[in-house]
């Protein structure tokens, strides 16, 4: 990632209050650099993560983790890709697997456990709403959305939610947006 | 538009739909919040969009007095959560029945001592994410009537800009006083 992306993601991602919802806007062709770099930042300052990825399976996710030096330890998954390419995928300590995409009340129930039992810092990175909103319908999705930030801000947990810049439903994206502290555009 | 002036614009007015930048929403809907107080109003707040503990957090951060408010915590009541027990904060229950939640806001108005009140509405689209679009029209209508037989009450309703061409938006601009965009 270029140098100075990197630095406006940094700078973004200082002076936020107090279990911050921040909304991360970037190209498709920048995505994944962007997340890992956010992931790092994060996970560097002490924050362990649930991650709900509707883009790319855990395996992956793992690796990329690994190469970009990013403590995997902190790091819970929550994998809605696998199990639609291998019925059989199974979970550990550090995954769990969903049917698809559009299980959004399994997502919210599995996002409620892990934030009642948080310790210490916690963020949940949802990447990404674009790809939610192939799986689901916007209404549904966007009222999803609102449920679990509404717990999270009770919680205390933060949260960053990853959208492509361009590519997300105008409405959503607004509905979204103004639930958020920021939006980041990177 | 400056903080001072936004209260000055609520002044004689009964109804006005305030367009944010979804970007700076809750920072603009401060701005609004703050300037009001600062005109001696008090005012019932109606959260669809942050549960209360996240409300008064923001607001002591940022200089608002919330003891001058009414919060009505309807975001906790959408999603079931247990509610915050504090003076200031109004608990509705989860089924968000519209009666419950206008009974709520009477109740609420009587508790401010100034004479100068307001109705704010942080965001007219969230409420119709979980409620029918003729529930959502009943209430605004029923705020808009209410404001309009009241002395020195101002209804402030909040819409993301890039909300603002819904249909039923646009018909509920038709009806407010001033539409200001932010």
């Amino acid at each position: 990632m270029l140098k100075n992306e990197l630095g406006v993601l940094e700078d973004g991602m200082r002076d936020l209050p107090e279990g911050w919802i921040v909304l991360l806007e970037t190209s498709p062709e920048k995505v994944l650099d962007v997340s890992l770099a956010a992931m790092k930042i994060l996970t560097d300052n002490n924050y362990s993560s649930i991650v709900l990825s509707a883009s790319r399976p855990c395996s992956n996710l793992f690796s990329l983790y690994e190469k970009n030096k990013i403590d995997k330890g902190k790091i819970f998954i929550l994998d809605c890709v696998c199990k639609t390419l291998d019925s059989s995928a199974a979970d550990n300590a550090n995954i769990k697997h969903l049917e698809n995409a559009s299980v959004l009340t399994e997502m919210a129930i599995e996002l409620g456990k892990r934030m009642d039992s948080a310790k210490g810092k916690m963020f949940i990175f949802i990447d990404s709403i674009t790809t939610l909103l192939i799986h689901n319908k916007s209404d549904v999705l966007a009222r999803f959305v609102h449920s679990i930030l509404t717990k999270m801000r009770m919680k205390n947990v933060s949260c960053l939610l990853v959208s492509m810049e361009g590519e997300t439903n105008r409405e959503v994206r607004a509905e979204i947006a103004q639930l958020c502290d920021k939006v980041i555009n990177v | 538009m400056s903080e001072t002036n936004f209260g000055k614009l609520a002044n004689g007015k009964s109804a006005i739909m305030m367009e944010l930048p979804a970007e700076r929403y809750f920072e603009e809907a401060m701005k609004s919040v703050k300037s009001l107080l600062a005109s001696e109003f008090e005012g019932v707040y109606i959260s669809f969009q942050r549960p209360f503990r996240n409300i008064s957090s923001m607001f002591g951060q940022n200089g608002i007095d919330v003891n001058k408010l009414v919060v009505i915590d309807v975001a906790a009541a959408l999603v079931e959560a247990n509610q915050e027990k504090d003076p200031r904060c109004v608990h509705i229950s989860p089924e968000i029945d519209i009666d419950e939640l206008v009974k709520a806001i009477y109740t609420s108005l009587k508790k401010l001592k100034s004479e100068k009140k307001f109705i704010f509405i942080d965001s007219l689209t969230t409420i119709s994410l979980y409620k029918p679009l003729s529930e959502t029209l009943r209430f605004s209508e029923f705020l808009m009537r209410t404001v309009k037989t009241e002395k020195n009450l101002t209804l402030i309703f909040n819409v993301a800009k890039d909300l603002s061409q819904k249909r039923f938006i646009k018909d509920i601009a038709l009806q407010v006083d001033e539409v200001v965009n932010v």
